[in-house]
């Protein structure tokens, strides 16, 4: 709700003269049964044919006042809705830009995701409709309340004894159909989860032969989503028929009390015809003021859902943009590291440094914390303990900015962006030139992916680059890593999808890059990191080992397993 | 199948429950005629109000009396007549939204493969929901607001015909109004529509890719281009929140001058005295008039609302008479202790039509053999897999299992021959013993844990925090890939079917556990017909027979030694993408 107000700040004038003018509104519409007062006390016994043109005109003038009050309120509500909302969606998407890597992962996609659309989307909606009706609904309500006091006090009590009652009625069942709607809500989406894993899932579900399990499964949620259904229908039905129920008892009351009122002419009958014109009009706000209070709630959590997010803390930042004087490019001291503060450690107290220029090879089995230490260097990830320098300064005290310029990181999962070859190549150096990009995209042996056929460096890439083949996005992924021509480049596993010949092919021409970078190459496999200068091993978060590839053979009995398990084939060949 | 419109087909899902449908219209009806009754009994009363002394207060009372009790009955019958709706409503979406899934079980893979899968999911569940609701609501919606119309008309004509007539000429403004503002918020909208899915797409990708987008430094541009993307949506939401709340406004200066009208007539006739009409005819037509506007609001948002109805019913039937795959054979042959003789004679197949695919490929599994196939990415090596399974059948040519052709047997008898790995593992959201029962529905849990045992996959489950009932799904990050792909092992050994087919299982295994996982699927491949789609030298080697495939040909068929000496495509696929790996070998020995 904050949220809210803090950016309706900027829209002032709107968040006035809206509410203002909708107030005008309900004034001339209240105005309406008084015109007809006179129309039945007045012109009518009279004969006075001038008063009832004038009144005529009258109403017609009211209407129309009204009506250019609300297309003004409409104007404003609208205005202040859907700009606030641009504001709100605008600032929490650069607050998402800023977010650290593990505010990230917390947080994750698809939450963000819907913080930026739905929530985003009801917040428009709660402003909008707020803005509107807020005042105009309880006006109504409240403003027939007091006319009928300026008609007649009596009849008047009937007002302040009928509201409440239609108010609880109302109000009950709107809210008491929430958790309803929620429920109902959530079985919508299990069904679409439902449907959704069995479209993926088609080939192994009709392998296994389990189609009448997955329709058997999808008939009992489909029933329990009717019977949900059905419950909230079973509420909602009360809701109209009650309510118009009590207004029409209570209408027959005011006019039997009007009557005997008449007839001791304390009332004239056009008063009694005024009342039962605001008496009528309650009925409709007051339904409107009950789904303006649910849109208001909804808005409200949204807004604070999305206030949430925007106050993560963003990522800090040095301020150190120049590398120091040495050559050591990467040094960990006793690094020690954490998801999350989750208390298991992933990382725990490795050190090693890597020269400039150096090849560094890191292997270790599945879940051994490589992968978290490289996203270390970067400082995509705090260590909780210890030091990482990067040019023998401490990479919290870098510019993040400066430092990721200078750290060329091949992630495992290739992710690409829609758009071309160029404009995904292009992430990795905006300025470079065609002749760059192809000199990258040669060194990472994907020529055949700016195939003149293909259209050459305009070559369409969908989203995800889901039209090439994986080896195809991982020799994509390397190229535009190349691009950025960084002091160091780091490959986690990027070479998974890439047969034996074109890995062996980019690791050829990156032994010859220009400007020489330290390369740290994360594997399983033993033959892509043989060759490298020096190797770490791994195992559960700690160092098992560092060296070359024949020292750890010797030396490392994590290494020479891992080393057995690869050849294990090669061996039974020999064999047979 | 001859189409039906849309609409009859809706109505026919109703049939069933035709006597509901009609119960509820008959008792909306009667709530119609009892609201229309109340204005004619509270003008009675008026009449009578009096200052003169004369006064019959009984009469008056009892006149009310009436109109409280017919407002009971309006109560009463509206309140059964949403729950009948209600409940016709609910059936109906509950039995399109089961037949629409029940038909996607039999619809050919290549449907599925050619559709998106989000389109289809969104056709059953969004599309049933605004299908139903539009239709059937917006049907008992349309009946009441026409039924409350016509019934106005008449009770005003039998007030005072004139004062019916001024409201007759006047109610096409309304309709013209809302007409003039929808057709310029339909286009708005529309563009509004386009540009919030060229946001989120443009948030789907940056958001998906977040940590990319700071890796390459690139947030700064980011925010420059949603911030010119959202403008624009910005302006497209304000222009579109604004002329859509037009509508609501502009009918109801017309119905306002529809009641100002019929004040100025009914006052005039009142003190003209001719017609008879009385101040308290007035009050009543007067309140007919506020009431009168209502169901056109009604009517124009119901008739959007049927337009979005029937676009989504069109969809939904679509997909219920999507034709079923090929049935089955009328008289299938039946199978028993399968052998796994398995053979291909000159099969071709291609997806499109237009383009060639496989020709001529003749494969012969004697039972027991290993069958691996090899060959360049697109040589067709998976879509073999689709026609051994009946995904697809083939163009030409036949494939016999034990010397039957497969089309002669039910699917589900083919397929409870086969065992298969696939490339991306695939897991029900459900717990990791529901997910191994879809080997053999009938497994007792202890024979489950000792199939895990046997694929050592009972080391990590017994390690997670609810063991066999951990939920776990697709994409979970509870379990590793290799951890997945095991367990997708673990389902097939727990089948123990006669064939297996392997399509790069172990690819992303973590090769210490590889080799764990090896010597489950040797003992697996013991005495097993066994098709693989392989990458792994090992596989290749030891296989009974290679099948080098190249542009959907067979080029080369033997063993890895006679291959290599024929110095053909294996011979050089072997040293270009082996090589590397057997000097390690041979190194690492």
């Amino acid at each position: 709700m904050q949220l809210i107000l803090r950016y309706l700040k900027n829209y002032k004038k709107e968040c006035i003269i809206a509410p203002l003018f909708k107030l005008m509104e309900v004034v001339f519409e209240l105005l309406v049964p008084y015109v007809v007062i006179r129309i039945v006390d007045q012109s009518i016994p009279a004969q006075d044919r001038g008063l009832l043109i004038r009144s005529f005109f009258l109403l017609m003038a009211l209407s129309l006042i009204g009506f250019s009050c609300t297309l003004i309120a409409q104007f404003f509500s609208a205005n202040a809705a859907a700009r606030a909302t641009g504001d709100i969606r605008k600032d929490l998407f650069r607050h998402i830009q800023s977010l650290s890597y593990s505010s990230l992962d917390r947080e994750g996609t698809a939450q963000l995701m819907n913080r930026m659309s739905v929530d985003a989307n009801s917040v428009s909606q709660g402003i909008n409709m707020g803005l509107r009706l807020l005042l105009r609904s309880p006006f109504v309500v409240f403003g027939a309340m007091v006319m009928a006091f300026t008609v007649d006090r009596k009849a008047a009590m009937l007002f302040v004894i009928m509201i409440p009652v239609l108010t609880v009625i109302v109000f009950t069942v709107i809210l008491a159909s929430r958790p309803l709607y929620a429920r109902v809500q959530k079985l919508q989406d299990s069904l679409l989860l439902l449907t959704r894993e069995n479209l993926a899932g088609v080939r192994v579900l009709r392998a296994f032969r389990r189609e009448e399990d997955e329709k058997e499964g999808f008939r009992e949620n489909s029933s329990a989503l009717k019977s949900a259904q059905l419950a909230v229908g079973r509420l909602n039905a009360v809701l109209n028929p009650a309510t118009v129920v009590v207004v029409d008892v209570f209408i027959s009351i005011l006019i039997y009390r009007g009557a005997i009122s008449v007839g001791s002419g304390s009332l004239t009958k056009g008063q009694v015809i005024a009342l039962y014109n605001y008496m009528s009009q309650i009925l409709v706000e007051l339904v409107k003021l009950a789904n303006l209070i649910v849109t208001l709630i909804k808005a409200a959590t949204a807004a604070d859902r999305i206030d949430a997010v925007m106050k993560t803390a963003e990522e800090p930042a040095g301020s150190i943009t120049e590398r120091g004087d040495t050559d050591i490019a990467v040094e960990f001291r006793d690094v020690s590291f954490s998801y999350g503060g989750s208390g298991k450690m992933v990382l725990d107290g490795v050190s090693f440094s890597l020269r400039k220029g150096e090849k560094l090879g890191i292997i270790g089995s599945m879940g051994s914390g490589k992968t978290s230490l490289i996203n270390l260097i970067p400082c995509y990830y705090e260590a909780s303990e210890g030091e990482v320098l990067f040019f023998g300064r401490n990479v919290l005290e870098w510019d993040r900015k400066a430092l990721r310029s200078q750290v060329s990181v091949v992630p495992q999962k290739s992710a690409l962006l829609s758009g071309t070859v160029r404009t995904n190549l292009l992430w990795g150096d905006p300025d470079a030139n065609d002749d760059e990009l192809l000199e990258a995209v040669r060194a990472a042996s994907a020529q055949e992916l700016i195939s003149e056929k293909r259209g050459g460096l305009d070559a369409r890439i969908e989203q995800n680059g889901r039209n090439l083949s994986g080896g195809q996005k991982q020799r994509l992924c390397i190229a535009r890593a190349l691009l950025k021509k960084a002091p160091v480049l780091i490959f986690d596993d990027s070479f998974s999808a890439l047969d034996f010949a074109t890995d062996a092919r980019i690791r050829k021409s990156l032994s010859s890059l220009s400007w020489a970078p330290a390369v740290i190459t994360v594997s399983q496999r033993i033959s892509s990191i043989k060759n490298c200068d020096r190797i770490i091993v791994l195992d559960n978060g700690s160092v098992a080992g560092i060296g070359t590839h024949e020292e750890l053979l010797v030396g490392c009995p994590v290494y020479a397993e891992i080393s057995e398990s690869q050849s294990v084939t090669g061996k039974e060949a020999v064999n047979q | 199948m001859k189409k039906r419109s849309p609409l009859l087909r809706a109505l026919s899902y109703t049939r069933k429950r035709l006597p509901a449908l009609f119960a509820a219209m008959l008792l909306y009806c009667a709530s119609v005629f009892c609201t229309l009754r109340i204005p004619v009994f509270i003008g009675k009363a008026i009449d009578m109000l009096t200052d003169s002394g004369s006064m019959d207060l009984s009469r008056i009372s009892s006149c009310l009396v009436t109109c409280a009790a017919y407002a009971l009955a309006n109560g009463l019958a509206m309140w059964l007549a949403n729950l009948l709706s209600g409940r016709v409503v609910s059936s109906v979406v509950e039995e399109v939204r089961n037949d629409a899934f029940c038909n996607l079980q039999s619809l050919p893979i290549s449907y599925l493969d050619t559709h998106p899968s989000g389109d289809t999911s969104s056709r059953i569940i969004s599309d049933a929901d605004i299908f139903t609701d539009g239709l059937l609501l917006g049907f008992s919606n349309l009946l009441t607001g026409a039924a409350t119309i016509i019934g106005t008309l008449i009770c005003m004509w039998r007030l005072d015909y004139r004062i019916a007539i001024v409201v007759v000429v006047l109610t096409p403004m309304s309709f013209l109004l809302t007409r003039l503002i929808s057709r310029n918020t339909h286009d708005l909208f529309a563009s509004q529509a386009v540009q919030r899915g060229v946001e989120s797409s443009f948030l789907d990708e940056t958001i998906g890719n977040q940590k990319l987008v700071k890796s390459f430094c690139r947030e700064d541009e980011r925010i420059e281009s949603f911030r010119e993307i959202d403008d624009e949506l910005t302006e497209y939401s304000r222009r579109g929140t604004f002329f859509s709340s037009l509508v609501n406004p502009s009918t109801r200066v017309v119905n306002n001058t529809v009641y100002a009208c019929v004040a100025l007539v009914g006052g005039f006739a009142c003190i003209a005295g001719t017609g008879g009409l009385t101040v308290g005819n007035l009050s009543s037509l007067l309140s007919y008039a506020s009431q009168y506007g209502k169901p056109f609001n009604e009517i124009t948002s119901v008739i959007t609302e049927l337009q979005n109805a029937l676009t989504s019913a069109g969809r939904l039937f679509d997909l219920i008479d999507e034709e079923p795959e090929e049935p089955d054979a009328q008289d299938p042959a039946s199978l028993s202790d399968v052998r796994g003789d398995i053979c291909l004679s000159n099969v071709y197949f291609s997806y499109n039509k237009n383009e060639k695919l496989i020709e001529d490929i003749s494969i012969s599994a004697e039972a027991g053999s290993h069958i691996a196939i090899v060959g360049p990415t697109g040589c067709g090596k998976t879509t073999v897999i689709n026609l051994l399974l009946r995904f697809y059948d083939t163009d030409s040519g036949n494939i016999t299992i034990d010397g039957t052709d497969i089309r002669d047997l039910t699917r589900n008898d083919l397929r409870s021959c086969y065992g298969m790995v696939l490339q991306d593992t695939w897991l029900k959201t459900a717990s990791i013993m529901e997910n191994l029962r879809f080997g053999r529905a009938d497994a007792t849990d202890e024979e489950i844990f000792e199939a895990c045992r046997l694929t050592e996959a009972d080391s990590f489950i017994s390690r997670l925090p609810d063991g066999y009932e951990t939920m776990i799904s697709s994409d979970s990050s509870t379990l590793s890939e290799g951890q997945k792909q095991l367990l997708c092992i673990t389902r097939v050994v727990l089948a123990l079917p006669p064939v297996l087919i392997l399509d790069e299982a172990t690819s992303s295994i973590d090769t210490r556990t590889e080799l764990k996982v090896q010597r489950a699927l040797e003992l697996l491949m013991e005495g097993r017909t066994s098709i693989i789609v392989a990458h792994r030298l090992s596989t290749i080697r030891n296989a009974d027979k290679i099948v080098v495939m190249k542009d959907g040909k067979i080029v080369e068929t033997g063993r890895h030694e006679e291959l290599l000496a024929k110095r053909g495509l294996y011979c050089s696929l072997y040293s270009s993408q082996f090589e590397a790996e057997e000097n390690q070998e041979v190194h690492s020995d």
